[in-house]
């Protein structure tokens, strides 16, 4: 009836994940009753869970990636005191518990923190940038959030229900067949990152769908910011790789569950074309991740230089140039595993050459400052933080492409430094410069930046003391990884990282102070222009918050930087367009089906994980079914009436003409 | 979608003044010219399948070079299948069904050529089994 699902499930003997997931389900538990006893749930039903609007499921997606890149954030906190306290001891995590820990860290950070951040900015920002009022597939979009929010809450119940992998973030065969990893922890990983994946896959197709299809008036593929351009390349990406790796997981779910070999070492099958297959998704997958952020820093650069993006045209080419490329370089994660010069050198060539393109992009975005009147905000600290971090992770990973060098760090701590440096230097960099800029657009007030200032420095400094010492250890020889350590001539630079951690720790807690601050002190905040930047794109055009349909009329481009055109010519003029010609608005009607499928889809996999067959048929069909409704529905959209397209633009109007009058009496005073 | 529907002029004027349509976005006129294309393509796509089993069954073409016509009668059945079913051509509204179908073509070049030569390669800095097996004793 239930499976392989027992009481032994729970981890009674062990004290820390129990521990944890009671404080975590009593802090759930309490949030729940506090939406309850305040009558929040029509609300979040209707404004939120149900809603199809790409702003909405935007900031969902951002939500889920911040409390998943705390979750990881707490692995790591644990991964670097374990190897602080265990030189010549065993520490205070067991082997198998420290494995679960880098395990569900990679997976986490990677899947279900820094994607959803990345593919909820997409969301976000896109559609307000290329001047529509929705993605391609605005139902679509909530079911691909809604999937991947489940993959991430399955994660999370293996804390407590069973365990998680302990193979690493890409369950390498054979450790990870059922003869190796008889429990359950591969199978949480199986599930839920494909259930993650089939969400990701459905909001790359959206983006992709958007940026080529729906455009507003003008808008050709010149005059695109550069954020979309590289939103567009990585879900190009996306819907290149992410077949890959469903297929490749795929396979091995069959191994383990039916007992076929495609990976085993017995019966004909190769443990290798897992690893083959799995970084031909891989790297393409950090591009994935760092092309957006490229894009973040596009937009940030120019807007607080107050001069155009140097080399637009540039960017755009070698944006393309990283998006191809990428594809070519996959085997450098696996140099040392027996392929020949031949092979090895068309991979070291091809990993080398991708750094020509990112070093155009570096070039641009340090001519863009030059001569540029620098306004050194929270956002453009950051970015001159990424240039500074992120050319010393891409020397090292020059390094590490060639092979013969590779042979000697390969595995090695200087590899996680390395990667580290690349991708917390570039994505969670340009991640939290892109909350802090885009956060006025979102909810209509700043961020109070005296706090974003703090966690920037205490999460600059705190990358370096950290990750340096990895460098260091690396050279020395020591391999990731390590449960505990033998050699205690580590151990100062083991004890320089976890200084490095706590200083980490009070960058978070400066963020989240920021965050707690800010919205106390809202109303001292207010943005009420919708510009509050002196931005340069579409999406500042718009009040902040935005009306749920974006556009009153649509945006008519007339040349690159839509927006600055536009503000120049009213500066000049003195005056605005004249008002438009309102007309009603067709928009998408919200639709729970998103929220329905996810549900049923997390009932599936947890009965996959379980072996609770009948279950497992049961909510495959439910979430079928939804899919069926959905399809035979009647209406899908609803009119927004005249007056009330009106009303929002005659108020944005009137903020745009208050700036107007403020910008003249700036200029009449001397 | 509904932001196609609801401002089609919008629409029209997106990618530089050309029209550009989705695999499905026919226009309404045109149906009849649509049926009569995929009966063309039926009937291409049954004769190449039909000789496909042909080929196999019967002793039409010489031994060894069954394989190599069964691969070229496959890729023709592709070609049937992108011209005649998914509307592939070369006109100007096509740009973008084109430039998917290449970056498609692409991708699996490289991910097919390139697993191949990779996984070929596997043993190639590899001590061979016996010696493995001989150092081990």
């Amino acid at each position: 009836m239930l499976g392989k699902l027992g009481l032994s499930a729970i981890p009674w003997s062990q004290p820390i994940p129990l521990i944890t997931s009671l404080a975590v389900m009593l802090i759930l538990l309490g949030v729940l009753v506090l939406i309850t006893v305040k009558g929040w749930w029509p609300y979040l039903w209707r404004e939120w869970i149900t809603s199809v609007d790409h702003k909405r499921i935007g900031v969902m997606y951002c939500l889920l990636g911040v409390v998943m890149l705390i979750r990881g954030f707490a692995d790591a906190i644990m991964m670097r005191s374990q190897q602080a306290l265990a030189i010549g001891g065993p520490g205070y995590l067991p082997p198998e518990h420290y494995d679960q820990v880098f395990s569900a860290h990679g997976t986490i950070m990677i899947l279900f923190g820094a994607m959803p951040l990345v593919l909820g900015l997409m969301n976000f920002v896109v559609p307000l940038q290329l001047g529509v009022r929705d993605v391609a597939f605005p139902t679509f979009n909530s079911v691909g959030f809604w999937l991947t929010a489940s993959a991430a809450l399955l994660v999370n119940v293996s804390l407590f229900v069973g365990e998680f992998a302990r193979t690493g973030w890409l369950p390498y065969p054979p450790l990870s067949e059922t003869a190796y990893s008889p429990g359950v922890g591969v199978d949480y990983y199986l599930w839920a990152v494909q259930i993650s994946g089939i969400g990701t896959l459905i909001t790359g197709i959206n983006i992709v769908t958007t940026v080529l299809k729906m455009r507003c008036h003008g808008m050709s593929y010149l005059r695109m910011p550069v954020f979309c351009w590289t939103a567009l390349a990585s879900c190009l990406l996306i819907v290149a790789t992410f077949p890959i790796l469903t297929a490749t997981l795929a396979m091995l779910t069959l191994d383990r569950y039916v007992g076929w070999h495609y990976f085993t070492n017995t019966a004909g099958g190769n443990p290798m074309m897992f690893v083959n297959l799995v970084w031909a998704w891989g790297h393409p997958e950090v591009y994935i991740l760092v092309l957006p952020a490229f894009g973040v820093f596009s937009e940030i650069f120019p807007t607080f230089s107050g001069k155009p993006l140097f080399g637009y045209r540039s960017m755009v080419v070698a944006t393309l140039f990283i998006c191809i490329v990428s594809m070519t370089v996959w085997l450098h994660h696996f140099f040392t595993m027996g392929a020949g010069a031949a092979v090895n050198t068309f991979f070291g060539i091809s990993s080398s050459i991708i750094a020509v393109g990112t070093g155009v992009k570096i070039y641009n975005w340090i001519f863009t400052m030059y001569g540029g009147r620098v306004r050194f905000e929270v956002p453009m600290l950051w970015s001159m933080g990424f240039i500074f971090t992120f050319i010393i992770g891409g020397l090292t990973g020059v390094l590490l492409a060639v092979p013969p060098a590779d042979f000697l760090t390969h595995n090695s701590m200087f590899l996680v430094a390395h990667f580290h440096n690349v991708i917390i230097g570039a994505v969670v960099f340009a991640i939290f410069a892109a909350l802090e800029y885009w956060f006025p657009k979102a909810f209509g007030f700043r961020l109070d930046g005296r706090w974003g200032t703090a966690a920037f420095w205490f999460a600059f400094v705190g990358f370096w003391v950290t990750f340096a010492p990895l460098y260091i250890l690396g050279l020395a020889g020591m391999t990731r990884r390590l449960q505990h350590i033998n050699f205690p001539e580590w151990a100062p630079w083991l004890y320089v990282s976890a200084a490095g951690v706590v200083i980490l720790i009070l960058g978070v807690i400066s963020q989240v102070l920021e965050l707690v601050l800010s919205i106390r002190r809202r109303d001292q905040l207010r943005d009420t222009t919708g510009d509050p930047w002196d931005g340069r794109s579409l999406e500042w055009s718009t009040p902040s918050p935005p009306p749920f349909f974006n556009f009153a009329v649509m945006p008519n481009v007339e040349g690159e930087e839509a927006y600055w055109g536009i503000k120049l010519r009213a500066i000049e003029t003195q005056q605005l367009s004249p008002e438009p010609n309102y007309q009603p608005i067709e928009m998408p009607l919200d639709s729970p089906v998103g929220f329905y499928t996810a549900f049923f889809s997390f009932v599936f996999g947890f009965a996959m994980i379980w072996y609770i067959w009948w279950l497992a048929i049961v909510a495959l069909v439910a979430a079928f079914a939804g899919f069926v409704v959905f399809a035979w529905r009647d209406e899908h959209e609803f009119e927004v009436s005249v007056d009330e397209v009106a009303r929002a633009d005659r108020a944005r109007r009137e903020a745009r003409e208050a700036i107007l009058a403020r910008l003249a009496r700036q200029e009449a005073a001397p | 979608m509904s932001n196609l529907e609801s401002d089609p002029a919008r629409f029209t004027a997106t990618l530089d003044d050309r029209e550009d349509h989705a695999p499905g976005d026919e226009p309404q006129e045109a149906a009849g010219h649509w049926v009569l294309n995929a009966n063309i393509g039926l009937g291409f796509s049954v004769v190449l399948t039909v000789a496909a089993f042909a080929l196999v069954i019967w002793p039409i073409v010489y031994g060894p070079a069954v394989a190599v016509a069964l691969v070229v009668l496959a890729i023709a059945q592709m070609g049937v299948h992108l011209v005649f079913f998914l509307h592939i051509t070369t006109g100007p509204d096509n740009t973008n069904n084109v430039l998917a179908l290449a970056f498609g073509i692409l991708v699996v070049f490289l991910m097919v050529v390139g697993s191949i030569w990779i996984m070929d390669h596997l043993s190639h800095n590899m001590m061979p089994m016996d010696q493995t097996m001989q150092m081990q004793r």
